[in-house]
């Protein structure tokens, strides 16, 4: 299995080199992270936040203080809001590619079996959430030093980074629930129609008070989203993400292995 | 020659491909019917079929691409699935497709690494057998159609397999094209001793390239027969056109012949008149009425597979 992988792996790698996509990817998350060096930048000066009205207001419920602290829970509030929908582009992106370009059917009859190809999309999807996020920290970084924020202390640093990987990672696992989708329903369409549902329902269950307990709202509450007043998702809530994103990678492999590809 | 009972293939040896009373139905509909054939090394087999008549669904039932309903297939003497299998087999199934974005070598390259190939020169050898070296560095959504073909024949044999499955194999390709790929598949079997599976809905184009046909009609296969026999069991007719149709079919009548009369011309169906169609115009200009066209006619496939299936509802082949 580990060569089949290898040579998935090369093959996929070969895709997503060419492809516009990960620049696409990458912009977002540098534009997410500048966005967030504006909001820092607006809650370093109380005149000119004023000045901003509902902007200012906003920036000081999201992100806190203007400080490193503040920048980095900003970061992982990114991660969890817009990540969800950029790691899930990246997702639906490398399943659903297959089938709008009508080459899902040269994967199904060859040496390297088609769960070699789903699990190198699923390596190679994780990797590439995890280059984001590094691209996002370093956006975060550069900006906080140009902006001269306070607070920095290699612990603070440490945790700030620790909370925005950890929160990236639960958001990768729930981006295959995207892969699945664009595998299931053949092409990108139903996988962004799952999508918008998911960011949708997220955010009202999170609003009725249930969001520890429903995964795609678990990242933005341990990112701290709903503020400092709400309780960080307890094991429970985690547990449900890895749950779900082992469920829905293996309910992929087992899709390509044993549905009927007619199309 | 076999008949589609499955025993043995037709050239001897262990078939490579063995179906028994294979069908897939979705629901209500059969796509498949139970179906038995078996093909053995070196032969050009053709399923011959109109639009819908279950070819690509029976091809993708050998590839493993469906599940079958009912039956037994194997390939290569495993059943099919077994994946060892897949090294040895080469496909493409319905259009050609490509990664946009690769270009033609990136393209071969990526099914380099996923049939585990380790000659990095496979993918010069491709290049240059299809004849695409011209656009080897052009990424494939700037191919033409015909290009892009050359590109999924050169994905399929890339590994040089023992045993091709080709799904309308010389669609979009210039005649040029046709005649190169048709040499290249001949040769594959005859040097090379590969199977060759391919569909088809070109009566004409399967006619210069199988050693062996199967009409498969509404999911079955209805008829088997080897590429001579099809020449043979295809019905020709001469038409001829001329100023007075009614005189022309006096004289061909006083000559021994047995015209019939269809709007705007005559009809000559007689093996005589199909092989001395320059005699029949000597007929007619001795009789004063010289024929304004006069052509050999060789029936379409809709009208072969109508009279195989015995519903020819306008009688006369080849005429509508």
């Amino acid at each position: 299995m580990t060569g089949d992988l290898s040579a998935a792996l090369r093959a996929e790698a070969l895709k997503v080199r060419r492809s516009r996509v990960p620049w696409a990817t990458g912009a977002a998350m540098v534009l997410a992270g500048l966005v967030s060096a504006f909001f820092l930048f607006v809650l370093q000066d109380p005149a000119r936040a004023r000045e901003l009205g509902l902007l200012g207001a906003k920036a000081q419920l999201a992100g806190g203080a203007a400080d490193w602290a503040g920048a980095f829970s900003l970061a992982a509030q990114v991660v969890a809001v817009g990540g969800l929908i950029v790691f899930g582009t990246v997702a639906l992106w490398l399943f659903g590619r297959e089938f709008s370009d009508r080459t899902a059917k040269d994967l199904l009859a060859l040496p390297v079996p088609r769960r070699a190809v789903v699990l190198a999309k699923l390596v190679l999807g994780l990797a590439w959430c995890l280059a984001l996020t590094v691209l996002l920290l370093g956006t975060v970084l550069a900006s906080g030093a140009l902006l001269e924020l306070p607070g920095w202390s290699p612990s603070t640093a440490l945790q700030g980074a620790g909370t925005v990987l950890a929160t990236a990672a639960l958001t990768a696992g729930l981006a295959t629930t995207y892969g699945l989708a664009a595998s299931v329903g053949r092409g990108y369409l139903p996988a962004v129609g799952v999508l918008f549902l998911t960011v949708l329902a997220a955010q009202v269950v999170a609003a009725v008070g249930y969001g520890a307990w429903f995964p795609w709202a678990v990242p933005a509450l341990l990112a701290g989203t709903a503020g400092p007043g709400h309780p960080a998702p307890g094991a429970a809530g985690i547990a449900a993400v890895v749950l779900l994103a082992a469920g829905c990678s293996a309910a992929t492999a087992v899709w390509w292995e044993r549905a009927d590809h007619s199309t | 020659m076999d008949g589609p009972d499955g025993s043995a293939g037709a050239a001897g040896g262990p078939p490579r491909v063995l179906l028994h009373e294979v069908s897939k139905r979705y629901g209500p509909v059969s796509a498949v019917d139970s179906v038995s054939l078996s093909i053995g090394a070196g032969e050009v087999y053709a399923l011959l079929g109109l639009n819908g008549a279950g070819k690509t669904t029976l091809l993708r039932l050998l590839l493993g691409m469906v599940r079958p309903s009912g039956g037994t297939a194997a390939l290569l003497g495993r059943p099919v699935g077994d994946r060892r299998t897949w090294a040895r087999v080469g496909y493409l199934v319905e259009t050609p497709s490509a990664y946009p974005e690769l270009t033609v070598r990136e393209n071969l390259e990526v099914v380099r690494y996923l049939r585990r190939l380790p000659d990095r020169t496979a993918v010069d050898d491709a290049v240059e057998r299809f004849g695409l070296t011209a656009y080897a560095d052009r990424r494939a959504r700037a191919l033409s159609l015909g290009n892009l073909q050359r590109l999924g024949l050169a994905k399929a044999l890339l590994h040089r397999p023992e045993l091709v499955v080709l799904d309308e194999p010389v669609n979009g390709l210039d005649p040029a094209g046709v005649a190169e790929i048709r040499a290249l598949l001949a040769g594959l079997a005859r040097e090379h001793g590969a199977t060759v599976l391919l569909s088809s809905h070109l009566l004409g184009e399967v006619a210069r390239i199988a050693t062996r046909i199967g009409v498969l009609h509404e999911g079955r296969l209805v008829e088997e027969l080897d590429a001579a026999a099809l020449a043979r069991r295809v019905h020709r007719h001469v038409r001829v056109t001329t100023r007075d149709d009614a005189r022309a079919a006096d004289a061909l009548t006083r000559a021994g012949l047995a015209p019939r009369r269809v709007p705007g011309a005559v009809l000559l169906e007689d093996a005589w008149s199909r092989d001395r169609p320059d005699a029949v115009a000597t007929v007619l200009v001795r009789s004063g009425v010289p024929p304004t066209g006069l052509a050999v006619v060789q029936e379409d496939l809709e009208s072969h597979f109508l009279r195989v299936v015995g519903a020819d509802p306008a009688g006369s082949p080849g005429d509508r």
